[in-house]
């Protein structure tokens, strides 16, 4: 302690060095939060699998019965028809479980449609679809 | 060398600084990349199993078919007439190997009567699915001038009978083989003990009718039974899956769909690699016209067959 305030040129060294530690931790705390965030991302992308067990074109809606097949939960984000944004019910799917995804859409009978499933970690799947007479 | 070492870094502290940076970085970055790696292995496996799986529906039917046949299960009891060749096993496949019998002679006429025990699997096929139940006799005779019966034993009425049977006027004799089927119709219950016992008779027009020969002088006729078996009918869908694949196919739900509905069904059922799966389900009836039934499996393969 004598030492120090003998010697107050000591004091800056100190402080400089206690600084750079405090900016060496939170740089590397950011990094490691950064790399967590980016691998859960990548692997709520890379983990999603979709399967379309049925289309049934009912009354006014096309319903779809979608099956979770990857391993990490799914949500959907959008479904289009015909390449256009159509509005449907809500739907979380976790693995393996399973349900129905209706949309309201007046379909015309014996016709071709291509319907598509976006999920919001970006996964896509699309098919075309026939009608019924 | 190690104190040279260490006398540098002493000298040049910033030194250190580098190397810790440097190490925690590479930390991360394996880090990063090893967990991207290995998820990308895991998620590329899963793909590659996918691709790989190949199941298929070979059939669908409803009922009996393909045919579950409930064989004697031990040698028959001859009541009149004598076993000459052959062993009840031989009667339990319809492949050509077959039991002899021959009627017994008695004050100028000839008779045969014998029984078999017969088990019905009551477990696999339970008595509120069964709606009616078969017997089926391959057999052929020596001669033309005999017909012959089937009888079952009722429960009831503590004796062997044919009430209820849809054929109840016997077989004709035939001298080449020839497949004899009756059917118990709904009054299948009296003749199937809680168990799933069954008793079989055979019977000639002697034994059946107790009267005299049908033919003067009478002959005496011989019987090769090739196949007797008991088969039960009911309101039911049996599924054959083949696996195709080189790895086991998990079948975690069915489709009946047809013109006016989809109808999803749960299903556990594992077919291994090369194998193929009888699948009997009690709860699906499948439609009249025409349908088609997709099977999904756990990876979200999909097999398709079209019916009706």
């Amino acid at each position: 302690m004598c030492k120090i305030v003998r010697n107050k040129r000591a004091i800056t060294p100190v402080l400089s060095n206690v600084l750079m530690m405090l900016i060496a931790v939170a740089g590397m705390s950011i990094a490691l939060a950064a790399s967590y965030v980016i691998t859960t991302n990548l692997h709520d992308i890379m983990g999603e699998r979709l399967t379309v067990e049925d289309v049934w074109f009912r009354d006014v809606e096309i319903s779809i019965y979608l099956r979770n097949t990857g391993k990490v939960p799914i949500q959907l984000a959008a479904v289009y028809i015909n390449y256009t944004a159509q509005s449907f019910t809500p739907l979380k799917l976790d693995v393996q479980s399973h349900g129905w995804l209706n949309i309201t859409y007046s379909w015309a009978p014996n016709l071709v449609y291509h319907i598509k499933v976006v999920t919001n970690g970006g996964t896509q799947i699309a098919n075309y679809y026939m009608s019924p007479a | 060398m190690r104190t040279i070492i260490c006398l540098r870094l002493r000298r040049n502290r910033r030194g250190i600084s580098n190397i810790i940076v440097v190490v925690l970085s590479l930390v991360i970055i394996t880090v990063i990349v090893s967990n991207v790696v290995l998820w990308s292995y895991q998620m590329n496996q899963l793909d590659w199993e996918r691709a790989r799986e190949d199941i298929r529906i070979t059939s669908v039917t409803r009922g009996t078919l393909p045919p579950v046949w409930f064989m004697v299960q031990g040698e028959y009891k001859i009541n009149r007439g004598s076993r000459t060749g052959g062993a009840f096993t031989d009667t339990q496949t319809d492949n050509g190997v077959y039991e002899t019998f021959l009627e017994a002679t008695a004050a100028a006429t000839y008779a045969l009567d014998m029984n078999g025990t017969f088990v019905i699997d009551v477990f696999t096929y339970p008595f509120a699915y069964i709606s009616t139940i078969e017997i089926q006799m391959k057999y052929r005779a020596s001669s033309t001038e005999d017909t012959w019966f089937l009888l079952a034993y009722n429960w009831a009425s503590r004796t062997f009978s044919n009430n209820g049977f849809n054929n109840t006027a016997g077989d004709p004799s035939p001298t080449t083989w020839d497949y004899y089927a009756v059917d118990i119709t709904t009054q299948w219950q009296s003749y199937v003990r809680s168990d799933g016992t069954m008793y079989i008779k055979i019977l000639d027009g002697q034994a059946f009718m107790g009267g005299k020969e049908p033919v003067t002088p009478p002959i005496r006729t011989s019987i090769d039974i090739d196949f007797l078996g008991v088969r039960v009918i009911g309101d039911w869908t049996i599924l054959t899956f083949r696996n195709n694949g080189p790895i086991p196919s998990h079948i975690v739900s069915l489709w009946v769909i047809d013109s006016t509905s989809h109808r999803r069904y749960d299903a556990d059922a594992v077919v291994n690699p090369g194998e193929t799966l009888s699948y009997l389900r009690t709860d699906i009836h499948l439609p009249r016209t025409q349908y088609t039934v997709k099977a999904v499996t756990e990876k979200g393969n999909i097999a398709i067959y079209f019916g009706g």
